[in-house]
């Protein structure tokens, strides 16, 4: 089985310090610790994990600035036999769309049975990147996927809906899948995998392959901003003592008691 | 399972390069094992010299099995730096070293516990593993008002993120900022142009964001004319004098009890009140074994009036055991029957002692905890709230004033 | 005159709350605009549902047939390029949920129209389309504008706009649906009810709730006796079931349940929009968290800036002493 993931490098935002930096348009970097995208981790041991069950090939594929190879030697030590990173710094004033086109314009290449891709990138979540790519393959599609089950080139997929529910599909090979997160346990990666990444060639694709003018955006940022704060709950001060007293007050208040 | 092991001379070289080169000097004896806090709990074994074996191998995280790789890295993570193994080595073989060695190449590739890296990316964008806003560090010193330091008080008074920042351990700092003030000592703080010390990150293997606090605390320290340090946190003490090798080296690190008991000798502090107490003393790894310092916590404890001080038999000084938070231990998840701090609380409490002083924040954090866990009533202190107990008497809780 | 599109959605039979928050949205646009409201309903003996809409849009498209009694990303993707292609509406707006996840970025990419998705807000500047959307973990909101276009595909985050009561004459125009059999390459088979277990947390009046503030699963017990002092279910946000400490059935979130009970309270939970979404209709929400600036402390009713591991042993003895009283 020909497989593919995408994988994002993200900033982890969750418990650090966001601040907007002077040009508005971004966030200042300098103490933020760089990570592979929560959903992209389950992704690509999902990826992993049909290969050992099928055989075949794994390619993982970014679209990112030079460190984002970073990000793709981890896929390689932890189980993807190829990395391709795409130089975002060959194109500008690019947004998920135009990282769909060039995404897909390099997978076209590439023999792909299934191409699995985060559902939601904690950067900018958009969770339109893999969809984008899908359409554009001409393949079929199921996001939030929290189980694949693979036989005779179709896929019995199970996405996760609302309120727990989940929808079974059954889908046509090839096709793409965005995963959700919990799907399967990400694995470590043994040293001898390390060192194996460590000196594996990662392809390098630039304007010379995708035309920039060919990418077209569909958003532009104007303007990043912390949200103005909303209606705020009423802070309940004082020692354990008092704050427990109003909490008593609010349960007996509602028949709790 | 094959018998047949392959070597990989390429990962031994990898992890040589790493830092650790100890690696060589092995001879295999096993003492680092018998003297390993793991191997004292019934359900853990770690084979602590087997890992230089099998460094020196290659063959260490080198199976192709999940589960294999899992548990062997996870492993590499168990050891805590309590620095046990080196001190039993003949050989002098720091295994703490030779694993972060190890823990080094497997933080590069995002290949390590997840409980770890909330905790690294917080401590990388605020400067203290709680993730709280820089501009708080010194909010409990404000209150107290404790000076900024500039190039003219004695001491910068470094109290450790920990005690700056949980309002449990805040009571130590601000214990320690009363007895300096009665004691006429001259210090200050430098507040949100702290960053954490960076030791515990350190010791797991973050080593950029290891070089990025001591740069941090390297420039606060030259910009501000810095030329002594007070430490509440061995860690801290440690890493100032032994890891932060860009430092200028005119730049002395003091531990808070060697401090006090100087004053206490030189009749600056008057322990004064008595505490008729059965105090037992818990030697913190980084302190005892790290920094050899083992009489000055006893001398303060000992100028208590009317305070009786025991040890834990055997494991004491140079043998005790670990409480479990070094190597950010604060933050792992281990199963309820893996704890090196249930077992150290079970030694302590076998004492009967009445309280127990510690000298170390983590200490602090980690065997409160646990005695709380153990529904435990024996009261634990760090020995500057105990100490200033004892020298301030009725006032003791009126520290505000005081100080 | 210039259309705006607006999906129903529906599950089950149920229309979906969030299509009442797109109908609102779609009408405060279509005022500004001098637009219609056409809300597009692809379903099954549609009838009760229609009439769900009435006063809600100008008109109601509907598309009744076996094929799209529940949803199929591909039938739908179908049926409205073919209807947006016919009827070049300026605007279609789409619910950013598991439907519009799998519908809105392909169907705006097979019709070449600009799309963006999970707005909170969207407005028309003149022509052009401005939204804002949130980023960095939902630390920092954007302003984003979209290339011009006559027409554009937005979906909208849950809970972003308040429904309101519509007071327009409807129009129903039934069309002819396009297809007539699910499509090849991927077929709808069936639901999965998430497995019955033990407790059901939409179901109870109090509801202790924990998130990553909790830190360690052996914690979850001090929080289990909280919840049995107070006579609630344990929930929790998604983290806690990515964990593995707590099962599925117990994560409150869009992912999760939705809950409304009299008493929620939120410890350790940060208020990430994905789990605020599932607490809206909780009569009081109280939250616990370390944090000041904790987004939840946006939603709740009272908030507790205090180590929750002092607060929740507090409140249960609060609460057990309060009992013995009352006999």
């Amino acid at each position: 089985m020909d497989i593919i993931v995408c994988i994002k490098r993200v900033p982890q935002t969750a418990e650090a310090d966001v601040k907007v930096d002077n040009t508005g348009k971004d966030i200042i970097k300098d103490r933020l610790t760089f990570d592979m995208n929560e959903s992209d981790t389950y992704a690509l041991e999902e990826a992993i994990l049909l290969k050992e069950k099928f055989g075949g090939t794994l390619t993982a594929v970014s679209c990112g600035p030079v460190e984002a190879e970073d990000t793709l030697r981890i896929a390689l030590a932890k189980g993807a036999d190829h990395a391709i990173r795409i130089k975002e710094e060959d194109f500008s004033d690019i947004d998920g769309f135009a990282t769909a086109q060039m995404l897909s314009s390099v997978i076209k290449g590439i023999k792909h049975d299934v191409v699995l891709c985060g559902c939601l990138a904690t950067d900018d979540y958009y969770s339109q990147v893999g969809v984008t790519i899908a359409e554009l393959l001409g393949i079929s599609h199921a996001t939030l996927v929290t189980k694949i089950d693979i036989a005779d080139a179709k896929a019995h997929a199970y996405r996760e809906l609302e309120g727990g529910l989940l929808e079974h599909l059954e889908i046509d090979l090839p096709a793409l899948f965005t995963i959700q997160t919990g799907i399967n346990e990400p694995r470590y990666a043994s040293l001898i995998a390390i060192r194996r990444a460590a000196k594996k060639e990662i392809t390098v694709v630039g304007k010379e392959t995708i035309v920039p003018d060919s990418i077209q955006a569909n958003c532009m940022l104007e303007k990043l901003y912390i949200p103005p704060v909303g209606k705020r709950a009423e802070i309940l001060s004082g020692g354990m003592d008092e704050i427990s007293a109003k909490f008593g007050d609010v349960v007996k208040e509602k028949g709790l008691l | 399972m094959s018998n047949v092991i392959k070597l990989n001379p390429e990962i031994r070289e990898a992890i040589i390069e790493s830092g650790g080169q100890d690696v060589i000097k092995c001879y295999q004896c096993g003492r680092c094992m018998a003297a390993c806090p793991w191997n004292l709990l019934e359900n853990t074994e770690y084979a602590t010299y087997r890992f230089c074996q099998r460094i020196r191998l290659g063959a260490i995280i080198d199976s192709e099995e999940k589960e294999d790789i899992a548990a062997d890295t996870i492993d590499v993570f168990r050891c805590v730096g309590c620095d046990s193994c080196r001190r039993e080595c003949p050989r002098g073989v720091s295994l703490s070293d030779v694993l972060r060695a190890v823990r080094r190449i497997l933080v590069d590739y995002d290949s390590y516990p997840s409980e770890l890296k909330s905790v690294i990316s917080r401590l990388y964008s605020t400067g203290n593993p709680l993730g709280e806003s820089a501009e708080q560090r010194s909010a409990w010193a404000d209150e107290l008002g404790v000076p900024r330091f500039d190039g003219n008080y004695e001491y910068l008074y470094f109290a450790c993120c920990i005690p700056s920042y949980d309002s449990r351990t805040q009571i130590v700092a601000k214990a320690t900022a009363a007895l300096l003030k009665k004691a006429h000592v001259s210090f200050g703080i430098l507040g949100e142009q702290e960053f954490c010390c960076g030791e515990a990150v350190r010791r797991v293997g973050a080593e950029k964001v290891f070089q990025t606090a001591m740069k941090c605390n390297i420039d606060s320290f030259n910009k501000n004319h810095v030329k002594k340090i007070l430490t509440t946190s061995p860690h801290c003490q440690l890493t100032f004098t032994k890891e932060y090798t860009d430092k200028d080296p005119d730049i002395a690190s003091v531990h808070v009890t060697q401090l006090f008991s100087h004053l206490i000798i030189k009749k600056r502090l008057v322990p004064k009140y008595p505490i008729n107490k059965k105090v037992v003393y818990h030697d913190p790894c980084t302190l005892g074994r790290q920094l050899d310092i083992y009489d000055e916590p006893r001398a303060i404890l000992k100028s208590i009036p009317g305070l009786k001080l025991v040890e834990v038999p055997v494991f004491n000084r140079e043998l005790s055991v670990c409480c479990g938070a070094g190597a950010m231990g604060l933050w792992r998840d281990w199963p309820q029957d893996e704890r090196l701090a249930h077992f150290r609380a079970q030694q302590i409490l076998k004492t009967g002692a009445d309280v127990l002083v510690v000298a170390c924040p983590y200490c602090l954090q980690m065997l409160e905890e646990t005695m709380k866990s153990l529904n435990a009533s024996i009261e634990i202190m760090d020995i500057a709230e105990i100490l200033w107990s004892s020298v301030a008497g009725p006032e003791q809780e009126k520290i505000d004033e005081a100080a | 005159m210039a259309e705006i599109f607006a999906l129903v959605e529906h599950r089950q039979g149920t229309i979906r709350d969030i299509t009442f928050e797109l109908l609102t949205c779609g009408r405060k646009l279509a005022a500004d605009r001098n637009a219609q409201l056409t809300a597009v309903l692809l379903g099954n003996d549609a009838g009760s549902m229609v009439d769900q809409m009435k006063g809600k849009a100008h008109t109601v498209l509907v598309v009744d047939h076996e094929v799209y009694k529940d949803f199929n990303a591909e039938t739908y993707q179908i049926t409205l390029s073919e209807l947006i292609g016919q009827r070049s509406p300026i605007l279609t707006l789409i619910g950013h949920t598991a439907c519009g996840y799998d519908l809105c970025p392909a169907l705006a990419t097979q019709l070449a129209v600009p799309y963006t998705t999970d707005c909170l807000e969207i407005s028309f500047d003149g022509e052009h389309v401005s939204v804002i959307r949130q980023m960095y973990d939902g630390k920092l909101n954007a302003q984003v504008r979209l290339r011009d276009h006559p027409s554009y595909i937005i979906s909208l985050r849950s809970g972003c706009y308040v429904p309101e009561e519509g007071s327009l004459s409807t129009q129903i125009e039934t069309i002819d649906a396009p297809l007539s059999t699910q499509p090849e390459h991927r077929k709808f088979l069936e639901f999965i009810e998430a497995a019955a277990g033990e407790v059901d947390i939409t179901k109870a009046d109090v509801v202790i709730s924990v998130g990553r503030g909790i830190k360690e699963q052996a914690n979850l017990e001090m929080v289990k006796d909280f919840a049995n002092a107070v006579g609630g279910v344990v929930a929790c946000s998604r983290p806690i079931v990515d964990a593995g400490w707590l099962p599925k059935e117990r994560q409150v979130g869009s992912s999760g349940k939705t809950v409304k009970p009299k008493l929620y309270v939120a410890l350790g939970i940060s208020g990430a929009f994905q789990h605020i979404v599932g607490i809206k209709g909780a009569d009081t929400i109280i939250a616990v968290n370390k944090d000041a600036n904790a987004p939840i402390f946006n939603e709740a009713d009272y908030g507790i800036v205090e180590d929750l591991f002092k607060v929740v042993p507090a409140l249960k003895n609060k609460i057990v002493e309060l009992k013995q009283a009352k006999g």
